[in-house]
């Protein structure tokens, strides 16, 4: 048994937990977005970052892949730690101005413009991979990946054209924080052979 | 709490409440659900956990399952389609297997799509809840099944894909045994350019692997008669050869088959001046330059594909019309080469075979695909499709493309197999697309050209595949570790007549006949084949089939518990998880909000659905019921959803006869990606069941529902039904059906017989007295006519006996 402390509460938490576990399990609200409890976190995203204190010496690490340890000061919602949130919103909304899930988050943090340059209007995908974790992890088809590198990056099948290992099923769609997969399904699947009128 | 014992059954079933963090919890009123659980009988344990998926919680579940000896588990929290496999996953070291834990989307169904306050909220979690607990006692859980190889792995067919297959397993250590033409590879090679023309640059490599093929212990080698049948299933195959002559025919027992088929080359007809001497096909000039040497002058050879009219193979000719004339020219000096290809297809060369290709002086003509070339005497005449001009290309030998088939000897093993040519000819089969898991095995892989045309490169590629696959079940098996999958039909061999009507309609080739005791053939699913899709099941017209750990009774058991306690405007419905269910789990995740009063069940196919779980509905108390599948055509488990329009088609006649609505029952299609259309076919349907208002439950509408009931389990109408498993647009009718119209006629005559029927045995069973006809009918209500000659019928069969009292006829149970 660890026992540390999350905003000054005292948690106890088991060898092997993350602090974003220990935090959930005490009720205690960590933002998220390529997080899903189905799936191993991977950290891409950063938006759960905490601060660590210890002394005058503090720094910040993500909460969903940091493993809770005897005696940490865990603090959630720390002016550092906020202003770490707005960066990376900031970052996201130049990224994928496109999703109306970001901007919703990214206004509750007061972040409502960006002072990066935005590349595609468009864009709706924080490519944080979480559908391709899915994909692999909880279907097993790995009928997705990202294609391309740098600023070419996007997600979908091998040479962006439908496969035959994508199986349907709509994971993708389910887990996507920003909504993004929504439109790209069809670019995976295939079109359906009968579609329904919208 | 209390050591508390479902009574139906000693199981004890916990359920699990999720918070999940500030998405469930305060919306639904957890404290009341936990309440109305703890109040259930049926339930063990109930406790509120703030996130069961992430590692505390899932330690929590764990140490309370151990403690208090729940093997049954619902979690009420997220979509199952994503959860269930991980919770299956953490929870088996306590004991929980597939289809002991249900999860109900509490958040997706209820928490984020209404505008209820929380206890209604908690009303709505509560049945749906407890429906999924009714399904859980209902199940019997079925032991795990391990699977035995009773042999080695066998290579069928004669393809040379065999060499790599046999190559592959050898490297993992795994036995096999080759059935091949010859008992000499050499003449394999020697052969090969028949069914690979244009490969020769490879034959050195494929030697190798050859010799090490043939010098493995593990290899046997045969050459043995012709395939001649094929029995048995996964670990426990039967395969025989015969011979022509007297000689008794071979049998092996083998636990695996990889089959490698190559299809055939032919030769093109004389419309395209093909002669075998100086116009031939790719395997003429091979077997040329095999018997003659390399013809010397100008050798032409035109990718004919697109006016052959299979432009897909025009890259594989192209490519081996390469080959070989690199061949030609690299040993030949006076040879020249020229390759005529269509304009519209790319030269399928990489940019050093493009450098090769210059520095052999080999020529590439493009020309215009709109003008078909035509073949003269010692030249080709086609148009520029640069300039438009025509031209003539010369040629000592024209060198055509090959037309590709399947050809007679690998269909003859592909038949044996039980492996259909697909549409386009080939034996490429069409897989069901569903999740790997559930995906069957393929019942026999297979490598090569007859599969889909293809080159002697990819042909190894696909026999390295194939062997793969089977050396890691192989290897499992040996090491005791594989294990059928839990959810798969099952055979009652008491209960099954051996019609067969399963393996028509099975989409996976999982049902086989077995030679049983008594010359009954009892079926045998094979586990390791079968999808688990369960329209088999729901067909079967004497319940002789189940879909273990998910069988008919469970949704029974669930449809019953929600029916009874639904409201008199609200909405049974079932969602399979390609369809309906995702796209009310997508609607979830983006919060849409609408109407309450549907209750969505989960089910992996539509399919899965007997008739009689429907009618249960109606008989327990729901006043309307929609099923949702996928979008027309789309059907993961191929046909599931059109089996389904068929009995949703007998229960709307049944319905008609009970004096209720039709329009009580209906199928709907959902695209998972449209969740605003789902909500759409959700409100219009429930306010049409609103608009119908509740079924007045009188004595004699309930006794007639009971009678509905009977009818969808009567094995004549289940048979009738099953044979006919198919929309009335398919041309093909079974039993010589002369149109829809008349089948649609003839199964409305029977389902108003054996509904008469149903009713007059269950009203006599009830009574346990004796009736004469006049009171029958208006006991019943039909009219005389029909009621006659159904008791006529009754008592030839001795399902009823008539007695006379004073001459009049009594109908009474038999003695």
């Amino acid at each position: 048994m660890v026992e540390f402390e999350i905003d000054g509460q005292k948690v106890q938490a088991q060898e092997g937990w993350t602090v974003l576990e220990t935090a959930r399990k005490y009720g205690i609200h960590i933002p998220t977005l390529c997080y899903h409890e189905a799936v191993k976190p991977s950290g891409a995203c950063r938006l759960c970052v905490v601060e660590l204190r210890e002394g005058d010496w503090s720094k910040v690490v993500i909460s969903c892949m940091y493993p809770v340890a005897e005696g940490l000061k865990v603090f959630t919602d720390s002016e550092r730690v906020k202003n770490v949130r707005r960066w990376i919103l900031e970052m996201l909304l130049a990224e994928c101005p496109a999703s109306e899930e970001i901007r919703q988050l990214a206004a509750q943090y007061g972040v409502t413009s960006t002072r990066f340059a935005i590349h595609d209007p468009d864009q709706d995908c924080i490519l944080c991979g979480l559908c391709v974790r899915v994909c692999a992890e909880v279907v097993g088809a790995n009928a997705i990946s990202t294609v391309g590198r740098g600023v070419h990056k996007q997600i979908g099948a091998p040479y962006l054209e439908p496969g035959s290992d994508c199986v349907a099923c709509g994971s993708c769609v389910t887990v996507c924080p920003t909504g993004a997969m929504r439109r790209r399904l069809d670019a995976v699947r295939g079109k359906p052979k009968v579609e329904l009128a919208r | 709490m209390s050591a508390k014992h479902n009574q139906a059954n000693d199981s004890r079933i916990g359920v699990f409440l999720c918070e999940c963090g500030q998405r469930i919890a305060p919306r639904v009123d957890l404290a009341a659900l936990q309440k109305m659980l703890q109040d259930d009988p049926r339930v063990s344990h109930v406790a509120v956990e703030p996130f069961p998926c992430l590692a505390p919680g899932l330690e929590n579940l764990r140490q309370t399952i151990r403690e208090q000896g729940i093997d049954r588990l619902v979690v009420a929290g997220c979509e199952a389609r994503i959860m269930l496999a991980k919770l299956e996953r953490e929870l088996r070291e306590v004991g929980l297997r597939e289809g002991q834990i249900d999860v109900v989307n509490l958040r997706g169904h209820v928490a984020q799509v209404h505008d209820l306050d929380p206890q209604q909220m908690a009303a709505k979690g509560y049945k749906l809840i407890s429906a999924a607990v009714a399904g859980l006692e209902a199940l019997e859980p079925s032991p795990d099944v391990k699977v035995e190889m009773k042999g080695p792995v066998m290579i069928l067919g004669g393809g040379i894909a065999t060499y790599a297959a046999a190559q592959e397993l050898i490297r993992r250590g795994v036995e096999c045994i080759i059935a091949v033409q010859t008992d000499n590879y050499w003449d394999e090679l020697r052969m090969l350019h028949e069914h690979y023309p244009g490969e020769r640059h490879y034959y050195d490599r494929l030697e190798k692997i050859m010799q090490e093929v043939d010098s493995s212990p593990l290899v046997r080698r045969i050459t043995v008669g012709e395939l001649t049948s094929l029995t048995g299933r996964t670990g426990d195959y039967q395969v025989t050869f015969s011979f022509l002559d007297d000689t008794p025919p071979k049998v092996f027992q083998v636990g695996m088959i990889i089959a490698c088929l190559d299809g055939q080359m032919l030769n093109q007809g004389s419309d395209f001046g093909h002669d075998g001497v100086t116009v031939m096909c790719h395997t003429e000039a091979e077997e040329h330059i095999w018997t003659k040497g390399v013809p010397e002058g100008r050798v032409v050879f035109w990718v004919n594909d697109y006016e052959a009219g299979t432009p897909q193979f025009a890259y594989l000719s192209c490519r081996s019309a390469w080959s070989m004339a690199r061949y030609m020219v690299e040993h030949s000096p006076t040879t020249q080469a020229t390759i005529l290809y269509n304009h519209r297809m790319a030269i399928p060369l990489s940019a050093g075979e493009r450098r090769l290709s210059r520095q052999l002086g080999i020529q590439w003509i493009a020309y215009d695909g709109a003008l078909r070339p035509t073949v003269q005497a010692g030249f080709v005449t086609c148009c520029d499709p640069v300039s438009h001009i025509e031209i003539e290309v010369p040629y000592d030998r024209l060198i055509l493309s090959p037309k590709r088939a399947v050809g007679v000897e690998a269909s003859k093993v592909a038949q044996v197999l039980g492996l259909e040519p697909a549409p386009g000819g080939f034996l490429e089969v069409h897989e069901s697309r569903v999740r790997p898991e559930q995906q069957g095995r393929d019942k026999v892989f297979l490598a090569g050209s007859a599969r889909y045309p293809c080159d002697l490169h990819e042909a190894l590629r696909q026999g390295r595949r194939a062997a793969v696959k089977t050396a890691e079940l192989m290897l499992a098996a040996q090491r005791g570790e594989l294990y059928a999958p839990r959810m798969v039909c099952v055979v009652d061999p008491n209960k099954c007549i051996g019609c067969g009507l399963c393996k028509e309609i099975c989409e996976c080739g999982g049902i086989e006949p077995v030679e049983g005791p008594g010359g009954n053939i009892p079926r045998h699913v094979d586990p390791m084949v079968c999808t688990g899709g369960g329209t088999c099941a729901a067909a079967c017209p004497y319940h002789a089939l189940t879909l273990q750990n998910n069988s008919s009774l469970q949704h029974e058991a669930r449809v019953a518990a929600l029916a009874r306690s639904l409201g008199a405007d609200e909405v049974l419905a079932y969602g399979c998880i390609w369809g309906g269910l995702a796209a009310a789990d997508n609607a979830g995740v983006k919060a849409m909000s609408y109407d309450p009063r549907l209750y969505l069940l989960r089910v992996g196919c539509i399919g899965q659905l007997d008739p009689a779980v429907m009618a249960r509905a109606f008989l327990e108390g729901a006043n309307a019921v929609l099923l949702i599948g996928c979008p027309p055509e789309s059907c993961h488990h191929s046909y599931g959803l059109d089996h389904t329009w068929s009995r949703v088609n007998l229960i709307k006649k049944l319905l008609g006869l009970c004096g209720l609505d039709r329009r009580r029952i209906a199928l709907a299609h959902a695209d998972l990606n449209l969740p605003e259309e789902y909500i759409k076919t959700v409100e219009s349907f429930v306010r049409l069941a609103a608009e119908l208002g509740p079924i007045e439950r009188t004595p004699q509408v309930q006794e007639r529902l009971a009678g509905l009931y009977g009818t969808v389990n009567n094995a004549r109408v289940r048979w009738v039904l099953g044979a006919s498993l198919r929309r009335p647009w398919e041309e093909v009718y079974p039993g010589n059906q002369r149109s829809a119209l008349a089948f649609d006629q003839d199964l409305m005559g029977i389902v108003t017989e054996e509904f008469v029927r149903t009713r007059v045995a269950n009203l006599l069973q009830r009574e346990k007295r004796a009736f004469e006809l006049a009171e029958l009918r208006d006991t019943l209500g039909e009219e005389e006519g029909l009621l006659v000659n159904c008791l006529r019928e009754m008592v030839a069969e001795g399902q009823i006996g008539r007695v006379y009292r004073e001459g009049v006829p009594h109908y009474v149970l038999p003695s």
